[in-house]
């Protein structure tokens, strides 16, 4: 079944008076539960494209639809509140709240899509969450003094505590060193098909490929 | 969750310094606006605790009381209309005591009326701050205008005037020491609108403090100090939250990426502002009634609780728009900008 479907997206950037096509009509559709891999040559607007799908930034013109809506013609609430709850978000840099301690972070997340459970609800998922990550035990640590892969593990914690219908990753493991990105792509893996979450994730790392079931590659603001 | 209070807990130098400056800041404001307070008792206590109502004086006076003469006709017709209005004028002077010593006093007369001491000849009641300087109920002060002696009758708290002790005499004796009949201002006690008097020139209480040249000048200077201490503590709001709000964007960015609302954004603005503002306020207020109790004589402080009040209420105001203003950067943020950035 189909999660989600990018249809006829374009997007040019006005520098002055150059104007720049970055996406030339791209159609793409996601598998409810698969991941996507997005791969081509820098430049090719693999992140402005995840950014689009992702509701991030609008498109010039095109449609993204998701559960019968069209994200790009929604309000800026209405975005907000699909990006809150339905979608889930990991970057090259984990981004994690610097204030706040490891536990501290999910709950937020918990709190921003707004589910209705009860504290010791949360609690216990935080809990379960963070041992699918294997840092239950730096619950209460700072980012400050995670290490990178930890910190990764994480944000990609932080992306799907709440049950997102969607994730989103933009080269999740490019500041990893390779048995690392192996682990968090296991893992990206494993919570995704438990939790039967749609993945489209952009990357460079071929080693990469491997976990995806389906790889698309762009090329001058096209996929071929 | 209380974001507010983990990034305050997490960068509690930040905070503290903010705090501090804001303290002091306060705490100086509160500091000169009780010596204001204290500066215009000093020098207007007498006109000052005077009821609401109207001055009247010589139109030709030139808003100068000392130059004004209320002629007899008038004040009688006046005294008819307005039965508690009554007849008053002001003289700087000076007694001498048994010891020698001169004391600079303000004689103050009137006609009988209860918003003044009314005393014989002969007689004369002072304020209290003369108590300290030695004199006593029953002693005998001189004054080279007068020939005879003036007896001590008593003292009244806080009858001050040009920052000299009130010194109530009879209206037969200052019509002697200064060689005049006529008094120098009229008042009608309770009267919210002046009217026209033939030849009158009407004042409201504030509007004759202001022709008391050493007073508006005093005041004037004063409040100038204090309103510059507000503005000055609302562009600190404004600076250190734009500073904290400029090495954040990235963090703003990001949680709104996650779909944090902007809102929540600017509430945690507000609750550490108001948080920080609230702490420093209260230590400032305490602090600056505690050296309401402790200053010394010579130094004339006086704060009102409810000056410090209106002033707390204002520094928050202030705080709320300084940061709100800087805040508007959290409004602009884009989610992407965060992401584009990199490890924060
Ligand atoms: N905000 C912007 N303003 C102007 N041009 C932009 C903007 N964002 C992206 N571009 C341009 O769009 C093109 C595609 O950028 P994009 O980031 O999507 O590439 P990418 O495929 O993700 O590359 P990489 O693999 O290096 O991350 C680039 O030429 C870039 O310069
Ligand atoms: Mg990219």
């Amino acid at each position: 079944m189909t999660a989600f479907t990018v249809e006829n997206v374009k997007k040019t950037f006005t520098n002055g008076e150059i104007e720049e096509q970055v996406l030339n009509g791209v159609n793409l559709a996601l598998k409810e539960g698969e991941i996507t891999a997005l791969v081509g040559a820098s430049g090719s607007g693999k992140s402005t494209l995840l950014t689009i799908a992702a509701g991030l930034q609008h498109a010039s013109a095109g449609q993204v639809m998701f559960q019968g809506k069209n994200l790009t013609n929604m309000k800026q609430e209405e975005i907000r509140k699909v990006r809150a709850q339905d979608f889930g978000f990991v970057f090259q840099a984990s981004h994690l709240v610097p204030f706040l301690t490891v536990e501290e972070q999910l709950l937020l997340m918990l709190d921003v899509s707004e589910k209705r459970m009860h504290k010791q609800e949360k609690k216990k998922r935080i809990t379960s969450m963070l041992q699918l990550v294997e840092m239950e035990h730096r619950k209460d640590a700072y980012p400050s003094s995670l290490s990178g892969g930890e910190k990764q593990r994480v944000a990609i914690a932080r992306a799907i505590i709440h049950e997102p219908k969607l994730l989103f990753a933009d080269e999740p493991t490019a500041s990893l060193d390779s048995k690392r990105s192996q682990d968090v792509m296991e893992l990206i893996r494993e919570l995704t098909k438990t939790l039967h979450i749609t993945t489209l994730m952009v990357t460079h790392d071929e080693e990469m490929l491997p976990y995806a079931d389906r790889i698309i590659t762009m090329k001058d603001g096209l996929i071929v | 969750m209380k974001m507010a209070w983990k990034e305050i807990k997490k960068s509690k130098a930040k905070f503290i310094i903010l705090g501090s400056i804001v303290f002091l800041v306060s705490l100086l404001t509160f500091i000169i606006s009780g010596l204001a307070n204290g500066l215009s008792m000093d020098n207007a206590a007498l006109i000052k605790d005077m009821p609401a109502g109207q001055f009247y004086m010589d139109e030709n006076a030139k808003e100068t009381y000392n130059l004004s003469k209320i002629d007899e006709d008038t004040e009688k017709h006046v005294h008819k209309e307005y039965p508690d209005a009554a007849a008053f004028s002001i003289q700087m002077g000076f007694v001498v005591d048994g010891n020698d010593d001169q004391h600079s006093v303000s004689f103050v007369t009137s006609t009988e009326s209860d918003l003044f001491e009314n005393v014989n000849d002969g007689e004369i009641i002072l304020d209290r701050s003369m108590q300290e300087d030695g004199i006593q109920v029953g002693d005998k002060l001189t004054n080279n205008q007068y020939s005879g002696e003036f007896t001590v009758k008593g003292f009244v708290d806080q009858k001050k005037y040009s920052h000299t002790p009130v010194a109530f005499i009879s209206m037969d004796n200052y019509k002697e020491m200064y060689r005049t009949n006529h008094m120098q201002l009229l008042f009608i006690p309770g009267q919210d609108k002046a009217e026209t008097i033939n030849g009158l020139e009407a004042f409201s209480n504030t509007a004759f403090l202001d022709t008391i040249p050493s007073y508006s000048a005093e005041q004037m200077s004063l409040n100038m100090i204090i309103w510059f201490l507000v503005i000055i503590s609302g562009m600190l709001f404004a600076i250190f939250f734009y500073m904290m709000n400029v090495q954040k964007i990235g963090l703003y960015g990001i949680l709104k990426a996650i779909g944090v609302k902007t809102r929540t954004l600017f509430g945690m603005m507000w609750s550490q502002m108001l948080l920080i503002t609230a702490i420093a306020l209260v230590l400032s207020v305490s602090f600056s009634h505690l050296f309401n109790r402790v200053a010394p004589d010579g130094m004339p402080f006086d704060l009102g609780l409810e000056t410090t009040l209106q002033l707390s209420g204002l520094f928050i105001v202030i705080g709320f728009i300084g940061a709100t203003l800087s805040g508007i950067q959290i409004k602009r943020v884009e989610p992407l900008q965060a992401i584009q950035q990199g490890e924060m």
